[in-house]
């Protein structure tokens, strides 16, 4: 039982990561009209920043999160004019030529964090931010959860609900939705596009930036290779909840955390990756279209 | 002699628009005076929508101009027309269907949203349809209650021109009648219309105006009654 609660809350944790990414790319697709499944490895990129930061600084842990979510956000708004050019160059959504701008966006970042970075070495975090020394440990009964873990999942779930609120509950928020579901009759009604746009890559790269820190302190470290294992996670989650559901990600990216963490504690750490897999395409088989539909225009 | 400009909230001069090839409006003059209902009577591809999402600066314009309240908008992007009170009730109603009576009305408001709640007091209050239905997604409403919920919609944006592209279109006679008496009374409120219909006659029995298009051309215009006492239109439309 202790096993089980505690990866319970670990899998929460690691899923509220997974519904931010998924929900930063779901809104990507669904207002800026781009597949973006390069936007994890932006995320990692982040992480990079963040701890070269936290290096310069002596483990500054405000100015290496500060860095790790300004970088995310810049990141993001720096490509959104690539994205856009080919949009309106072609005068309606190409998702195929922006998946390969996409695709270009995390190879070369892969590569630089490969050769740019600690020698291409996994970097580690250091413990103020993961808090994975031993006496930061909380104990309750006979359950032990890092102080990681709960952060992660306090802020996971406060940063979820804060983005359904804006989502559902704002006037961007409207805006957002009413662009994806009907982008013709959002401009008929005199939503401006082309700004909510860029709004929704700035909300994305903010959702990034956080997702970066929460990652950092949750995983406590990070290779190159991590962008990518993200990236495939990400767009399964999305696929299998139905592409662009916002509601169906919240609900697949929680699902998916708790599988792996369940995987992790009963049977064995290094197969979790291979299993969730394999239940995914158990899942994509049954359901094609997504356990809660597709919302794509 | 010199018109008076401040009677006019719309005029349109020797429009031209083309989709590529397809030449869709081919030199059209059209005016709308403030507090008129005017309509535009055409078939289908008469270039009746094109028209209005070219006044409402959807459109790229090939030739002429647009007024609006005395200004030229051309070039000006439609999120800022609606801004200055145009707005567009476009065919098919343009409902977004997965969201609710409420949030559907709000876009309406997107671009003054501090006056929403006021405006959608007042929208309740002659549409107590939509207020029973206010937290119901907009698929689930009727053809009906969806123009109405369009029109609706339009009326959060303080509007002072509202185009109408064939509101009564799919709606069953009696309903129709509902939806032309609603527009009639927003003429009188003070609103401008532009409204285009195929159920000819009785468009041209609630307004002031109107103009007949044919494949992107201007055949004929006038008041509505010498329009109805018109043995071509009575012929063309009118089935008499
Ligand atoms: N997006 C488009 N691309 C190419 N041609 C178009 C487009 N929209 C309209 N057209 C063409 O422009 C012409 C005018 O069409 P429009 O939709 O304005 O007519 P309409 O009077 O509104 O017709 P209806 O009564 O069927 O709604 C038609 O020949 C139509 O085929
Ligand atoms: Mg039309």
């Amino acid at each position: 039982m202790e096993v089980f609660i505690a990866q319970f809350i670990n899998g929460l944790s690691l899923g509220s990561i997974y519904v931010l990414l998924v929900t930063g790319f779901n809104l990507l697709l669904l207002v800026a009209m781009i597949i973006h499944f390069s936007f994890p490895v932006t995320v990692v990129f982040s992480m990079y920043i963040s701890w070269a930061v936290l290096n310069v600084t002596g483990n500054n842990l405000i100015l290496g999160s500060l860095a790790g979510i300004l970088s995310a956000i810049i990141l993001n708004i720096a490509t959104a004019p690539m994205f856009q050019h080919i949009m309106k160059k072609r005068g309606h959504v190409d998702i195929n030529a922006t998946m390969v701008i996409s695709m270009g966006i995390g190879m070369i970042i892969t590569d630089v964090l490969s050769h740019g970075f600690n020698h291409g070495f996994p970097i580690a975090f250091p413990d103020n931010l993961t808090g994975s020394s031993k006496g930061a440990m909380l104990n309750v009964g006979l359950i032990s959860i890092s102080r990681g873990q709960v952060i992660t999942l306090v802020v996971g779930v406060v940063v979820v609900a804060g983005l359904f609120y804006l989502l559902y509950r704002t006037r961007a928020g409207r805006a957002f939705r009413a662009i994806a579901e009907d982008p013709n009759g959002a401009r008929l009604v005199g939503l401006p596009i082309l700004k909510t746009g860029i709004q929704s890559y700035a909300l994305t790269g903010i959702l990034g930036g956080m997702t970066a820190v929460l990652l950092s302190i949750l995983l406590g470290s990070a290779s190159p290779g991590l962008g990518d294992q993200m990236a495939h996670k990400v767009l399964a989650v999305s696929i299998i909840a139905g592409l662009g559901n916002l509601q169906g990600g919240l609900v697949i990216g929680l699902l998916l955390g708790v599988l792996e963490a369940m995987v992790q504690g009963y049977l064995s750490g290094s197969w979790s990756n291979a299993i969730a897999f394999v239940v995914m395409l158990i899942v994509i088989l049954v359901k094609p279209k997504g356990v809660f539909g597709m919302k794509l225009g | 002699m010199e018109q008076k400009t401040d009677m006019r909230i719309l005029q349109v001069q020797g429009l031209e628009v083309s989709y590529g090839h397809i030449q869709a409006l081919k030199g059209l003059d059209l005016e709308i005076m403030k507090g008129e209902i005017v309509v535009l009577v055409g078939a289908n591809g008469a270039g009746k929508t094109t028209l209005m999402e070219t006044i409402l600066g959807v459109n790229k314009v090939g030739k002429g101009d647009i007024l609006y309240k005395g200004k030229s908008i051309l070039g000006k992007p439609a999120d800022k027309n609606v801004r200055d009170g145009m707005f567009l009730v476009p065919e098919g109603r343009g409902v977004f269907a997965w969201m609710t009576v409420k949030d559907n009305l709000l876009l309406g408001a997107h671009h003054n949203i501090r006056q929403a709640d006021e405006k959608m007091k007042a929208v309740f209050e002659s549409f107590p349809v939509l207020s029973e239905r206010r937290d119901q997604v907009a698929k689930t409403l009727s053809g009906g209650e969806r123009q109405m919920l369009a029109i609706a919609r339009a009326l959060m944006s303080s509007p002072e021109l509202i185009m109408i592209d064939e509101p009564s279109i799919g709606l069953a006679p009696i309903i129709v009648n509902d939806i032309f008496e609603i527009i009639v009374n927003l003429n009188r409120q003070g609103y401008s219309i532009l409204l285009s219909e195929q159920n000819v006659y009785k468009a041209l029995k609630c307004a002031h105006r109107g103009y007949v298009l044919e494949t992107g051309n201007l055949v004929l215009s006038g008041t509505a009654e010498e329009l109805l006492n018109n043995p071509g239109i009575r012929e063309a439309y009118l089935g008499a």
